[in-house]
């Protein structure tokens, strides 16, 4: 009793405390804190937030790693672009990662993470991604956040309706969004329809080490391949793709990939094709195609140009795949925790289109089809649907799920996000974005198991959304709490690039499994040195390579002598520090490349090209320590012809 | 008697604790280091509480110009040390036994506790001439030279129990496993010597 | 008992504070984040931006034979659907057209209640994509039919120079920042 009115007495000073009217301060009274709103997405200094959120970088090539709820920007990885920050791309161990076919490519444009799944569930292994112009799928670490391996995908053109995985991370795969010749050749474009055809393709990922190989591809008919999703659950072992352009239109597709009143969703049956395969199936085909693997080991990665590609002929497989007709051009399709449900979301209806794993078991068994496209069955519209939800909005695009039944479709053209129920169709909830949602993203969303607390909406267009920073802004995130019946809009972020997709995950799957150095004793890099002690200058005819090591506040050697013009200067930087978050950075002046960063334990190795002679100076590009500033060298470059004699000390003494 | 001889083997037994677990710890937190740099200072030797404590101590120490941290082969402490303890125990153990066999008289016991004291109150008085040695022998082209307000210059040899504040960090310094072990086998070296003369008492009278 | 009267004591207070403390304010905009539902967000639509190109919304606001359109484009709350990124292409009722509609009906439209209602019919005035006339001859060339935002076909026909959408003559073209109006004399009922 007692303690029951000294509990409500502190809980009604806390509250007094708390609602002395904080927002009549500083905040200019947005009404935020009236109602909680603030509370909920502020995370206090030192303290962190609950979710992981990998948000697509789109046209950056990268990925962004932000928090939840604060929407705060943690790490930008490079992927498919080179990136300055950190000399991806730039230094010589990571220039093979975007080698490809057509040679070393700078950037390209990443659509669609997804996070690794045992059992349908996420487990933070690997994150997948896709690049989507010359056509790439990559797979990153989720221990020490860096692209660890990208393959190039042959016979594809935009690969769009990638890299979703199956439910225990088999395959990921990679569909093409232009349907091109195959093999490629030099022929009419309006001879398009008929002759092109779209790869789908499975790439197989092994178990211990994540290396991708392509398994097989598909040969489908020349329609374009928007999205995909993995069945799960009782579905696990199927595939959905939706597919546009089913009139194989080659000009204004506006206008002519508009004209069936539906396009299909492709369900392939993985397995089945993966028995016959097994069994020798397929036809072996020549294709150029680079696959770049990163070893941790030797912080370098490899490239290697394969040659071969096995086919499959979708008629040669009978009972693999069939079309589900879905209206108008659908863009999602998303597959429900259960992996009943397949949702397409047709981006020029007002509706939302459901189909029925099960009906459409039921309707392949009675063999009922509605015709077939290029010798692949149709099943009939009203066999297989599950039920249409009359949303009442325009332009549906992606669902997610919450894990309580229920789902959340974005619509671009009515800018909103709207909340409906499995089962009974029917609209619980819906609250406008600002503004033109593309995707959505609820952690786990795309799993048998949502952590629905958040849901992420990815606008496109920002307007007036923040201060104004000319012609060109960032796009625009909100964060919604979906952990009551209706929707709350929390906050706003802007976000790095055009996040096109996101996926997510609760810390707790991650944070114990970072890593925070590389171990110097664990460094295999053929240029490494396991102590400043080891340091050295070594000449090979033009090439000279220099073992450096830094450690606080200084380089080993710092002075060097005897380079001349035209040499080839190679910068092997190890970082000699064990401590975590102590990174030191190289660079040289005039120096035609990037900065690198190197990682505690790390080697990595920068090309200069001296073309003057002179006395130039480097630096530490990281402001590792108080004595950062004085984190420097020189290094004389004499002329070509010059005999000064290759020397490198430290404080004048020889190492 | 009987259980005064088995108290003084198991006190003395805990000496050799000290071969497993460290005997005492430095910590260092400071903002940049939310998990603190530790030091274990094990009776042969020091090691760093996670993997690379020791050397990133060293390198934050090389600022203001301390030396590195001492290898077992630096310090004579930490071959002797072990010696002592290894003949302190056998010692203890021995008199148990006798004890036990009711040999000798308690007195023993509180001989050796009255010895262990005074190896302990060296052992500590040498660990403090080494923080203080450790923490203002300072080398003179040291990079950062501070002054404390009266203008001597600022030391920083770590509390030797208990903390204290240097510069950004706070050291905290307290017994470990070990050491504990230490200091329980003494005091149960003490109880055997009284449960032995009481039990001498009670027989006799 | 005695728990009973103090907890609803403890409520009694934190209502007040709640109350005290709750910012007041009217015609503030910027509020629908937290006020919730009622509200009737403008999203997009509330964009002041008075250097871009006028969109398909601001051309038919600042039009006055469209007064009525734009009163039920209001009245329907879809304004931020016409100022989209689009494309669209928007067939336009004159003022003239909805008073040709029986007597009653556009009033009864009006109405909140029959707010969805009135949604449909004014999307289905809306196509997405973008046709100019020369775009809508050609459908009509190649029999093809166009898809309005409601999910229904409209037949384009040509007579002469004069081009019809779902029987209603096209009688002015106006181009839109995102997309295109054409004046119509009719307005297309299902």
């Amino acid at each position: 009793m007692k303690t029951n009115i000294i509990k409500n007495i502190l809980f009604i000073s806390a509250l007094a405390f708390l609602f002395s009217c904080g927002q009549a301060g500083d905040r200019g009274g947005n009404g935020a804190l009236s109602s909680n709103i603030a509370e909920k997405v502020y995370v206090a200094p030192g303290e962190r937030d609950e979710q992981y959120a990998f948000l697509s970088g789109g046209y950056s090539g990268n990925l962004t790693v932000y928090g939840l709820p604060s929407g705060r920007l943690f790490k930008e990885i490079p992927v498919f672009s080179q990136f300055p920050t950190s000399g991806y791309g730039y230094s010589e161990e990571t220039k093979p990662m975007l080698n490809t076919s057509f040679g070393f490519i700078p950037w390209d444009d990443l659509h669609h993470p997804d996070i690794s799944q045992t059992n349908g569930e996420l487990d933070g292994r690997w994150i997948f991604a896709n690049g989507n112009n010359t056509p790439r799928i990559a797979r990153i670490s989720l221990t020490t956040f860096e692209t660890e391996e990208i393959i190039e995908v042959p016979n594809s053109a935009g690969n769009h309706s990638s890299s979703f995985i199956t439910e225990n991370t088999e395959y990921v795969v990679a569909g093409t969004r232009f349907s091109v010749p195959v093999p490629q050749k030099d022929m009419p474009i309006s001879e398009y329809k008929a002759n092109f055809k779209g790869a789908l393709t499975f790439i197989a990922v092994d178990q211990e080490h994540g290396h991708m190989d392509i398994k097989f591809q598909l040969l489908m008919p020349g329609f374009n391949y928007d999205l995909s999703h993995p069945g799960r659950g009782k579905s696990h072992g199927w595939f959905f793709f939706s597919t546009y352009n089913t009139e194989e239109a080659n000009s204004l597709l506006e206008v002519n990939a508009s004209q069936n009143d539906k396009d299909f969703i492709a369900a392939i049956n993985w397995k089945k094709i993966e028995e016959y395969v097994n069994n020798g199936g397929g036809t072996k085909m020549p294709a150029k195609f680079a696959h770049n693997v990163y070893d941790e080991s030797t912080h370098t990665a490899t490239s290697t140009m394969k040659n071969e590609v096995l086919t499959v002929n979708p008629v040669d497989v009978p009972g693999a795949i069939y079309f589900l007709p879905t209206p108008k051009s659908p863009h999602g399709c998303d597959v429900d925790p259960n992996g009943e449900y397949i949702i397409g979301s047709g981006k020029l209806s007002a509706n939302i289109t459901v189909h029925s794993f099960d009906k459409m078991l039921a309707a392949i068994d009675a063999e009922k089809f509605d015709g077939d496209a290029y010798g692949i069955p149709i099943l009939n519209y009203d066999d297989v649907l599950a039920g249409s939800v009359q949303s009442g909005g325009l332009g549906p695009l992606h669902t997610e799920f919450d894990g309580k039944g229920n789902a959340y479709t974005t619509f671009f053209i009515s800018s909103e996000v709207v909340k409906w129920k499995l089962g009974t169709w029917e609209v619980v909830d819906r609250k406008p974005t600002y503004y033109s949602v593309g995707h959505l993203m609820i952690p786990g969303g795309n799993s048998r198991k949502p952590h629905g607390k958040y849901l992420v909406a990815m606008n496109k267009i920002t307007k007036d959304r923040y201060l104004p920073t000319g012609p060109e802004m960032e796009h625009s995130a909100q964060i919604y709490d979906i952990s009551g019946e209706k929707m709350e809009l929390l906050y706003d972020f802007p976000t790095h690039g055009e996040p096109h997709y996101a996926a997510g995950c609760d810390a707790e799957l991650l944070v114990n499994n970072s890593k925070k150095i590389y171990r110097i004793d664990e460094n295999n890099h053929p240029y490494a040195i396991k102590s400043p002690a080891e340091a050295r200058v070594e000449r090979d005819g033009k090439e000279v390579h220099i073992y450096m090591s830094t450690i606080r506040s200084h380089f080993t050697p710092d002075n060097i002598e005897g380079i001349k013009v035209g040499d080839k200067v190679y910068f092997h930087i190890t970082n000699h520090e064990q401590d975590f978050d102590v990174p030191h950075g190289f660079s040289m002046i005039g120096q035609r490349t990037s900065e690198i960063l190197v990682m505690p334990g790390q080697t990595k190795t920068s090309l200069w090209e001296p073309e003057r002679v002179g006395v130039w100076p480097f630096y530490c590009t990281d402001f590792c320590s108080a004595l950062h500033q004085e984190m420097q060298g020189y290094i004389r470059v004499s002329p070509a012809n010059s005999n000064i004699e290759l020397s490198y000390t430290l404080d004048g003494d020889d190492i | 008697m009987k259980r005064a001889g088995i108290i003084m083997i198991i006190g003395s037994s805990m000496l050799l604790g000290l071969f497993v677990f460290p005997m005492w710890n430095i910590r260092l937190g400071a903002p940049q280091y939310p998990e603190p740099l530790g030091i274990d200072i094990h009776v042969n030797g020091l090691k760093g509480e996670s993997e690379f404590d020791i050397q990133n101590i060293d390198g934050l120490n090389h600022y203001i110009g301390m030396k590195t941290l001492p290898k077992p082969d630096d310090m004579w402490e930490f071959s002797v040390f072990p010696k002592v303890v290894w003949l302190m125990a056998g010692l203890g153990i021995l008199i148990g036994i006798l004890g036990l066999m009711g040999k000798i008289s308690p007195i023993l016991f509180l001989v050796w506790f009255v010895m262990m004291s005074i190896l302990g109150a060296l052992g500590i008085y040498d660990f403090n001439l080494w923080l203080v040695d450790y923490g203002t022998d300072l080398d003179p082209n040291a990079i950062l030279k501070l002054v404390n307000p009266d203008g001597t210059p600022m030391q920083y040899n770590p509390p030797l129990l208990g903390h204290k504040k240097l510069l950004n960090f706070d050291a905290f310094s307290y017994p470990r496993t070990g050491g504990i072990l230490l200091g329980l086998g003494m005091l149960l070296s003490l109880v055997s010597f009284f449960l032995g003369r009481k039990a001498r008492l009670v027989s006799k009278s | 008992m005695k728990d009973k009267i103090l907890n609803s004591l403890t409520l009694l207070v934190l209502s007040a504070l709640i109350w005290s403390c709750t910012p007041q304010k009217e015609g503030d905009s910027s509020s629908e984040a937290s006020t919730g539902t009622d509200s009737h967000p403008m999203g997009q639509a509330s964009v002041v931006d008075d250097v871009s190109d006028p969109n398909i919304l601001q051309v038919a606001i600042s039009s006055e034979p469209h007064s009525t359109l734009v009163a039920a484009v209001q009245a329907a709350q879809i304004e931020h659907v016409l100022v989209n990124a689009g494309p669209l292409t928007v067939f336009a009722p004159v003022n003239e057209a909805f008073d040709a509609l029986p007597e009653g009906t556009l009033d009864n439209l009006l109405k909140p209640e029959n707010k969805g209602d009135l949604a449909t019919i004014i999307t289905r005035h809306a196509a997405p994509g973008s046709f100019d006339l020369n775009a809508l001859k050609r459908e009509a060339e190649k029999g093809r039919k166009i898809y309005m935002a409601t999910g229904d076909y409209l037949e384009v026909t040509v007579d002469g120079d004069n081009v019809s959408i779902g029987g209603a003559k096209i009688v002015g073209t106006v181009a839109a920042s995102n997309g295109i109006i054409h004046v119509i004399e009719k307005v297309i009922l299902p």
